[in-house]
């Protein structure tokens, strides 16, 4: 134990005080972080400051003005969201393993961390009065003090004992993000703080009993980790079952899609509509594709096989200026795309099977999202946003990304490509998106796009958003991509060659994966920045996170009064940002360390 | 009956002439090996017989197929032809077991467990089964490029080609890749390995071809291309590496 302090302490030493210059350094820098938190923390504390102004107002927040008869749409929608993660986690549950030692370890730096902010933390703030006088107040009293310190001290001294006891114990690294997760949902049912309530006339009643913070969502949230747990379990079970991983990864692409509109849009359909139009065009339209996957590569038929592009083509482009129902457009459209896959891939049975599968996946899908998008929304609120908030917020940094990301795949590719025409296109579109600055797009989307779009065509200004925001960072992760496509020898594409694979092989199994793996950090970075610029929707009148805290909150006079309480708000959503940034960088440097294991 | 027939190939890197008229045959089961100085057009060459290069004068034929622009010839050959890098050029992402079934799973369309036997079956003949599932940073040089080998005997060529496969080792790994390639050469497979392993070409070459500034100056069985060179050429060009 002797030895294990005196290690500790020449590390230290060696590196904080290896010479004059480093122990001026370490001393400034101490005195600086102190006096930050110092200060921090008597702001957080001073009776001058209202979190009520926060905590009342986590709704509007999460989805500013959604309509509460609605919010089921919005658990449904996570709770799927988790369930999928669970059969995810499940399926590709890792094997690694860990000794129960690093678990202690963590809780142990954790206790370290509170005993030194306690030890450290002020006993008295200052702050600026109304009248301009300074006011100094008691915020942290020695029995507050003690009472944390204590308790805290025993459970570090007790952490610290049992990380050093050799406990032959080890636990699968998976499992464990269910122990974590299990700590908040436990913290929203016990851990209480105060809420504003109010009577029947809209009068305040304070300080009445301290309410269990998340109360209206503690029932909702626990529900949902059940779910992930028993999903998980699912997940576990079918581990061996290999066709289940596949399906999983093209649900896990098509469930945003599918919550987007069934939040965005609570669609009115007219039956009528679906029966006489949208149900006879998916029969033709699946018939005329899967004819052709079974009997493009017959000789006879494929003789005749120009004539028929040729018509699909030309009735696509008729497509344009005839009145036909939307959906026929866009089946010709993609039918077009589909035909001129189609020869090179139905060589094969397993070849033929996969492509009915994809045709039919892709014709459901465009069917829901037009029905979804064309019919009205049932959902009505104030405004021209559907909602705001966080769930804004995440939502153009998750679908942005969501979308821009394969975008952004094949704008590299094609910048790459061979074929002269598809590079210009590809090279236009990059350099025209990147060229102009993200706030004059989101001007486009509210002002200038609808011009743009096919008559009769209307989006929500949220989807004209998306739509620019997707072009936008697909852009950027276009040239980071060809930035990864550059950095692969030229000894792969040879290999692959030498072997005998198709183009599409080679790009799919060999390069791309590659590519994709030599820039996940500045993919990463590129999420990220798209997740913060997500606030510059603020100017186009969406009312993201940060508005809600900055303008919206600091407006509110009715039932409470909160004008004047920005800092606060400012400060917690601060927080909230660093949170999730902080996480996603770390869970990225964890992804490309395990996927690094091929390049050592 | 000839395997593979080379006439007259000639072959220009703008205005550069690497290739100035080849023209040879090689048997089916016969070990060539070729050798000359740096920049010679050796790896030229060699990577045109399975069109990694494309010849613009003169033509060749590999087991009765032209190597034409012909997108369905290429991929003929390509399945006939396994090539060996000096630098391996394995696939770094993926581990050996799945560099070597690669090409049976994708391009022969074979079923995952059929080729992973085979795929082990080849391991163990490289004499390296217990790598299977290890990625190729993981390895030795030697390992790899015995992997490598795996890796293309896995499409069942008919015919190998070896551009410098020990170059890129450190001595003591050559020999274990020498011997692997013997193994091969027993078993009766259609070689062509440029090197500069005058051991190997003498143990094991049924000829040697000398190449010099794009042209074949030297063809000799072994025994007479080293201890009685018809051609000043090779006699220096001995005197240097050996
Ligand atoms: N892709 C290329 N572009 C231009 N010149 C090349 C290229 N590849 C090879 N060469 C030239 O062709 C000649 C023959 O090269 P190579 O066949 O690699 O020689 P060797 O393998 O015998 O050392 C060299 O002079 C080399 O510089
Ligand atoms: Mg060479």
């Amino acid at each position: 134990m002797v030895d294990v302090i005196k290690k500790n302490i020449k590390s230290v030493q060696e590196s904080l005080f290896s010479s004059v210059g480093s122990s001026v350094l370490t001393i400034a820098t101490s005195y600086l972080v102190l006096n930050f938190f110092r200060g921090m923390f008597g702001f957080i504390m001073s009776s001058d400051k209202d979190w009520l102004a926060v905590l009342n107002n986590m709704q509007l927040y999460m989805v500013q003005a959604y309509p509460e008869s609605d919010f089921i749409r919005v658990w449904i929608s996570v709770g799927l969201t988790f369930v999928f993660s669970g059969i995810s986690i499940g399926l590709w549950r890792s094997e690694d393993r860990s000794n129960i030692s690093v678990i202690f370890d963590r809780f142990f730096k954790v206790g370290l961390g509170l005993l030194f902010f306690t030890i450290v933390a002020p006993t008295f703030t200052s702050y600026m009065g109304n009248d301009g006088s300074v006011i100094t107040e008691e915020v942290f009293s020695r029995s507050t003090r003690l009472g944390i310190l204590i308790p805290t001290l025993i459970g570090t001294v007790g952490f610290l004992v049992l990380k050093n006891v050799k406990i032959n114990f080890s636990y699968n690294n998976s499992d464990v993000v269910f122990l974590y997760l299990f700590i908040p949902v436990v913290l929203i049912w016990f851990v209480k703080l105060p809420v504003i309530q109010l009577d029947e006339n809209r009068d305040r009643i304070m300080p009445d009993p301290l309410m269990p913070i998340a109360n209206t969502t503690k029932i909702p949230w626990s529900v949902i980790f059940v779910l992930f747990l028993l999903s998980y379990f699912i997940g576990i079970y079918f581990k061996d079952v290999k066709r289940l991983k596949n399906i999983m990864s093209i649900s896990w692409f098509l469930l945003p899609l599918l919550i987007f509109s069934w939040i965005f849009k609570k669609p009115v359909i007219e039956m009528n509509e679906v029966l006489t139009g949208d149900i006879p065009i998916f029969v033709i339209f699946f018939v005329v594709g899967l004819l052709v996957v079974l009997f493009i590569n017959n000789p006879i038929v494929k003789k005749y096989y120009s004539i028929y592009l040729g018509v699909v083509l030309v009735g696509t482009l008729a497509g344009v200026f005839i009145s036909i129902p939307m959906l026929a457009k866009a089946c010709l459209l993609l039918l077009s795309l589909f035909s001129m896959v189609v020869p090179a891939v139905s060589t094969s049975t397993q070849g033929k099977r996969s492509l009915i599968i994809i045709w039919l996946v892709a014709l459901v899908t465009l069917t829901f999202l037009l029905r979804g998008g064309a019919s009205e929304t049932g959902i009505i609120v104030p405004g021209s946003s559907i909602f705001g908030g966080f769930s804004l917020t995440w939502l153009l940094a998750i679908f942005g990304t969501y979308v821009s990301f394969p975008l952004g795949v094949m704008l590299a590719l094609g910048r790459n490509s061979k074929l002269p025409i598809v590079r210009i296109i590809c090279t236009g579109i990059i350099e025209l998106v990147r060229s102009v600055p993200y706030i004059t797009w989101l001007f486009f989307a509210s002002v200038t796009l609808a011009v743009f779009l096919p008559a009769g065509v209307e989006f929500n200004l949220i989807v004209r958003v998306l739509m620019v925001t997707a072009f936008f960072s697909g852009a950027y992760f276009a040239e980071n991509i060809r930035g990864g496509l550059q950095s692969i020898p030229k000894g792969q594409y040879e290999a692959a060659d030498a072997i005998g694979m198709s183009p599409f092989q080679k790009t799919g199994l060999i390069v791309l994966p590659q590519a994709l793996r030599a820039v996940i950090p500045t993919l990463v970075s590129s999420a990220i920045t798209a997740f913060k610029d997500s606030s510059l929707v603020t100017i186009i009148g969406l009312f993201d996170f940060l508005t809600i805290g900055k303008t919206v909150i600091d407006n509110q006079s009715v039932p409470v009064n909160f004008v004047g309480h920005q800092r606060e708000n400012l400060i917690f959503v601060a927080a909230v940002y660093w949170i999730f940034t902080f996480t996603l960088s770390r869970r990225s440097m964890k992804v490309e360390k395990r996927l690094g294991l091929g390049e050592r | 009956m000839s395997i593979i027939q080379a006439k007259d190939v000639k072959k220009w890197f703008g205005d550069f002439q690497a290739l100035k008229g080849i023209s040879m045959e090689v048997a089916e089961g016969e070990v060539l090996v070729i050798c000359g100085p740096s920049g010679s057009g050796k790896s030229t060459f060699i990577r045109c017989i399975n069109r990694l290069e494309q010849h613009q004068e003169g033509e060749i034929i590999v087991d009765g197929i032209e190597l034409t622009n012909d997108l369905k010839n290429i991929e003929a050959i390509r399945s006939e032809v396994g090539m060996v890098f000096q630098s391996f050029n394995l696939f770094p992402h993926i581990t050996v077991m799945q560099n070597v079934t690669l090409a049976p799973i994708w391009v022969r369309k074979k079923s995952r467990s059929e080729s992973e036997e085979k795929a082990m079956e080849l391991l163990e003949r490289m004499g390296i089964p217990e790598q299977a599932n290890k990625y190729p940073g993981q390895l030795s040089g030697g390992q790899q490029q015995r992997v490598a080998i795996a890796r293309a005997l896995a499409m069942e060529p008919k015919i190998m080609l070896f551009d410098e496969p020990t170059s890129a080792l450190d001595p003591e790994m050559i020999k274990e890749v020498l011997d692997a390639m013997k193994v091969l050469a027993e078993d009766g497979m259609t070689m062509i390995v440029v090197t500069h392993e005058m051991g190997f070409a003498k143990e094991v070459a049924d000829r040697v071809m000398l190449f010099d500034d794009g042209q074949m100056v030297e063809e000799n069985t072994p025994e007479l291309f080293f201890d009685k060179p018809k051609h000043d050429r090779t006699k220096l060009f001995l005197s240097q590496i050996l």
